[in-house]
């Protein structure tokens, strides 16, 4: 017994050993080769191998797991197709369900990550300019994200980070309504705002430029040698977002991060840069649905994700947004694919066309925004309403007299046109 | 994974092998040559028109819209400014250029420094050139006179420079006697300057950093 145990020990023994060195320099050997496929132009902290990535896939099987939250904090209307695709561009008279649309409405998308600890997690912290949306837009629909939190049950103040997928006023909007929270932004994000806010504009009056963006008396962007930087990413930063982000830093809740960065285990940055501006990142959440990855506006449309379109034409550089979509097809390899993918812009939220967005709800006294329940983990009981099929809810805002009930699935539309309104702000010009 | 190519509308191929050459050549011609010139006339004036209706609808569809949430709905009217006002708003905008300006460029020194990206000398240029700037904006924006419809503006964006300038000012103390604190206690003086320089700046000039 004892020689047979001893023979069995020393095989199972022979057999590690090879597993350890043919297995483990497999992987190894990939990586110098993956390395050298380094992009031209990229920076050496924004590359990530294929190998690294399914390393992070393969290492979060062991991390806690999360629960996620998507919800709505204002509602772009009708933006021709064509400016935000160019793949989906209206053609008048087409049947094609690919270009049979002159307009889109799309959500400005936040997500909430829940820990087992009970903590908090944001990508993205939403919108904040309502002159901007309510005077001159005609958006719809925003309400204040901590209120928006509240109403679905989730405590604001459990909020203790902030991971802002760009730094662009409408997604880094609301940092100020979280002062406990640690606002994570890549090095680069800032580095190309120093940049862009001196740009030289000696050249035909200036190209790109960070402020002065429009004609001041029409307020048209057109181009050079009449200012317009307006058709880049630059010239999302106005002072006041800037500010935000160095309110953070001054009180030290910020880290600043230069590239891949792990904020806890299961959540994990990725560098997109010029995916949407320099310094964009995504964020991979471990969940029971696999990984999920955050994208905010490198990943605009899940469309375009799915179907390999670039989307948002405001991208640095649009090999980069196809980049960063393959590295949401990598981390979610595993599991459901580019399903996991999460848009910020996506124009089927809240519809079982986007299906991780399917258990959506209207956000009571929310105007006509609206919550998915992305996946639950650690025991966490469901916040979708119990009758949300069937019930009904106060959706108008606050105040608002009579409140105004509508079903909990309320048609966006009509919720839109007969119910959403505008919330009190300080300038009505 | 569900990935697909991108799909070229079959209407965009090439139509050489269509029928309709064959059916323009009609073997019996029924018109004389008056008649044939009249049609022909016709003819090139429905060309004429149809080619200015579908390239007037085409480009309308696919022309990348000047910004990506400009509605198609007009935003509420609003009254035309007046020449004063117009004068007003034109003479703002390059001095409205120069305080953005250097109200990011102190932010951004002030985080690279606390980062370590700036040295100390340079947050100190950076915070002398802003204080200047804003200097000159406040004697800029002193000789301009706005027209009564929008002198709350005005006197909201020349407190909002003064607020910029003592908010460099206490940021210069910290050359002075060492104290890294008063950059804490300069920030709510810029915070509040950039939200009204915002709300003014919105006023005027919604669209200066359209949501993308």
């Amino acid at each position: 017994m004892r020689p047979k145990l001893m023979g069995l020990l020393a095989a199972v023994g022979v057999v590690a050993i090879a597993g350890g060195l043919f297995g483990g320099s497999a992987l190894g050997a990939a990586e110098p080769e993956q390395n050298n496929l380094v992009p031209p132009q990229t920076l050496p902290q924004g590359f990530e191998s294929t190998g690294e990535l399914l390393r992070d896939q393969e290492e979060a099987t062991n991390a806690p797991l999360y629960s996620a939250w998507l919800v709505e904090s204002s509602r772009f209307i009708n933006v021709a197709s064509g400016s935000f695709m160019p793949d989906r561009a209206f053609i008048p008279g087409s049947t094609d369900p690919k270009h049979n649309l002159p307009f889109f409405d799309f959500p400005a998308n936040v997500g909430i990550i829940k820990g087992k600890d009970g903590t908090i997690t944001l990508y993205d912290s939403g919108w904040k300019q309502l002159e901007y949306i309510f005077d001159w837009n005609t958006s719809c629909c925003w309400w204040d994200l901590p209120n928006q939190m509240k109403s679905i049950g989730l405590d604001p103040a459990a909020v203790t980070r902030i991971v802002i997928g760009h730094g662009h006023w409408d997604h880094a909007g609301q940092l100020d309504s979280f002062p406990n929270a640690v606002l994570y932004v890549q090095a680069e994000e800032l580095r190309q705002i120093d940049f862009f806010i001196d740009y030289p504009i000696a050249f035909n009056d200036g190209h790109i430029r960070a402020v002065n963006t429009v004609d001041p008396l029409t307020n048209t962007q057109i181009g050079p040698p009449q200012q317009a930087c307006a058709r880049s990413p630059v010239c999302g930063y106005p002072p006041q977002t800037v500010a935000e982000i160095e309110g953070k830093v001054l009180a030290g809740k910020a880290k600043i991060v230069d590239g891949r960065f792990r904020v806890a285990a299961g959540l994990i940055i990725h560098p997109a840069f010029r995916g949407h501006t320099y310094g964009s990142q995504l964020l991979q959440v471990h969940t029971p649905a696999g990984e999920l990855v955050f994208g905010s506006d490198t990943y605009s449309s899940w469309e375009g994700i799915r179907d390999w379109n670039v989307a948002n034409i405001q991208q640095t550089d649009t090999i980069q947004q196809f980049l960063a979509y393959e590295k949401c097809y990598v981390l979610t390899s595993n599991s459901a694919s580019f399903n996991n993918c999460l848009a910020a812009h996506e124009r089927l939220s809240y519809s079982d066309d986007y299906p991780i967005t399917k258990n959506w709800w209207t956000i009571t006294n929310g105007n006509c925004s609206r919550a998915a329940e992305l996946i639950l983990a650690n025991a966490e009981k469901t916040h979708v309403p119990a009758n949300v099929t069937t019930g009904s809810t106060t959706i108008s805002l606050p105040g608002v007299t009579p409140p105004i009930v509508a079903p909990w699935r309320v048609d966006s539309v009509v919720c839109k046109d007969t119910i959403s309104t505008v919330p009190p702000h300080s300038i009505s010009p | 994974m569900g990935r697909k190519g991108a799909a070229f509308p079959k209407g965009l191929r090439g139509t050489g092998d269509g029928p309709s050459g064959k059916i323009l050549f009609h073997p019996q011609w029924p018109l004389g040559l008056r008649g044939t010139a009249l049609a022909a006339t016709v003819l090139a004036l429905l060309g004429v028109v149809a080619f200015g209706v579908i390239r007037e609808a085409t480009t309308t569809g696919r022309e990348a819209a000047p910004a990506l949430s400009r509605p198609v709905a007009a935003p509420p009217p609003r009254p035309a400014w007046t020449r004063a006002e117009e004068a007003y708003i034109k003479a703002l905008w390059p001095i409205h250029g120069e305080v953005e300006r250097s109200a990011v460029r102190l932010s951004l020194g002030k985080i690279f420094y606390k980062t370590g990206e700036l040295k100390k000398a340079d947050l100190k240029t950076r915070a002398d050139a802003a204080l200047a700037s804003y200097r000159r904006a406040e004697e800029r924006l002193r000789a301009l006179q706005p027209p009564l419809s929008l002198a709350a503006s005005h006197d909201e964006y020349l407190a909002a420079v003064r607020l910029f300038q003592q908010a460099a000012l206490e940021v210069l103390k910290m050359f002075d006697d060492g104290d890294d604190g008063h950059l804490l206690a300069a920030y709510p003086l810029s915070q509040e300057g950039t939200d009204k320089i915002r709300e003014v700046g919105v006023k005027f000039w919604q669209d200066e950093f359209p949501p993308h």
